[in-house]
């Protein structure tokens, strides 16, 4: 991903096709992408989370933000790009744009249950009271 | 319910935007800028179901649903004539001119019943509708069908690479904005994107060579159009276009 967001950088478009898997190859448009490229001047790349992708895995997912400006625009590419080795070398797959976090899971103290302070006592003659 | 049509070739009508199929987008490189037209349709409109088809329909923030007429389209500005319409006022290229052309005044992006108010000319068109035209419309049926037939026949061929580069690039999160955007517009709104985006699901077209022919139109255009402040959209269009294009070839050798 690093690789690809230097390329970009550079404008060595031809490498960003070349690292794409084939079935993302329908959704990269090298004539956009030379134009985008050249136009653009970037700031940053920050990664935000990686899954997989180590030695011993086939596939991995990179979350990440680049901030560029665009024609004097301050634009954000945010993407969850997801990899695949594919003999032996890592292969962009295609990626989801802004992509959003699962759904926070909190878990809710019935005014009846154990306090979770570790009291004994029912939350409501409690931490809950 | 009979109605009566006659093209007089005064040529009126061959000025601006046209749209085209995608077989006559690329064959017709080297002679219109072209573009892709995305135009929005609210939901109960008469072409919906078709419009939905044809093209694809999008979810707004607001939870409805509209349907989107994706259609490459000779992006040129409404006041210039098209490039083929030859000084003596006549179509240059008559024998192989495009579908969308031979079709009108009908449209087969939309339904066959819904073609009467086509058949009025528009203002200072010369289109002859008197009674000694030939009826070309008659109960909600088009008379002489063929042509109609043969561009709605491409429009449904190229549904299939359209959808799929049109359903991947809407979640794009600029494109998005902007069907939004154009969606607020009750009468319907259009967005104009890139044209070279769907080169790449195209498997039988040569981006290289696709590009080699509308590198010099666009380069054209973009001298016609530059400095005038109401085209500076159009400007803008065919000077970005250009410039993708030309870095593209350059790699290519």
């Amino acid at each position: 991903m690093r690789a690809r967001y230097t390329a970009f950088a550079l404008g060595q478009i031809d490498y960003l096709a070349d690292t794409l898997a084939p079935e993302a190859r329908g959704d990269f448009d090298p004539i956009e992408a030379g134009g985008t490229a050249s136009d653009a001047v970037w700031q940053s790349l920050e990664v935000r989370a990686i899954t997989d992708g180590g030695r011993d895995d086939e596939t991995g997912s990179v979350e990440f933000v680049a901030r560029f400006r665009l024609r004097g625009e301050p634009r954000v590419h945010h993407e969850l790009a997801r990899f695949r080795r594919e003999q032996g070398r890592w292969v962009c797959a295609g990626g989801d744009m802004n992509p959003k976090a699962p759904p926070r899971q909190v878990v809710k103290v019935g005014r009846n249950d154990p306090c979770p302070c570790g009291s004994g006592k029912k939350y409501k003659k409690c931490c809950g009271a | 319910m009979e109605r009566r049509f006659h093209c007089t070739a005064c040529g009126k009508c061959c000025f601006g935007w046209l749209p085209l199929s995608l077989d006559d987008a690329i064959a017709n490189a080297g002679r219109f800028p072209v573009a892709m037209i995305w135009t929005t349709l609210r939901q109960g409109a008469k072409a919906f179901a078709l419009t939905a088809q044809l093209g694809t329909t999008f979810e707004l923030r607001n939870r409805k649903r509209i349907a989107v007429q994706i259609a490459p389209t000779a992006y040129i500005p409404p006041a210039f004539p098209c490039p083929a319409l030859a000084p003596d006022g006549l179509c240059g290229i008559h024998a192989d001119k495009p579908a969308r052309c031979r079709t009108m005044p009908f449209s087969p992006y939309r339904e066959e019943n819904d073609q009467a108010d086509l058949l009025v000319p528009k203002p200072g068109w010369l289109c002859d509708t008197t009674a000694a035209a030939p009826v070309v419309y008659r109960d909600k049926k088009i008379v002489f069908r063929e042509d109609f037939d043969r561009e709605r026949r491409a429009l449904e061929d190229q549904a299939v690479p359209q959808r799929a580069y049109a359903d991947r690039l809407k979640t794009n999160p600029e494109v998005a904005a902007a069907v939004e955007q154009a969606a607020k517009n009750p009468r319907g709104g259009y967005v104009v994107l890139n044209f070279s985006a769907i080169l790449p699901r195209l498997q039988r077209v040569d981006a290289a060579a696709f590009s080699r022919l509308q590198l010099p139109v666009l380069t054209e255009f973009a001298e016609r159009t530059a400095g005038i402040a109401e085209l500076a959209d159009y400007h803008r269009y065919y000077r970005g276009n250009a410039a993708g294009m030309a870095q593209f070839l350059a790699r290519q050798r």
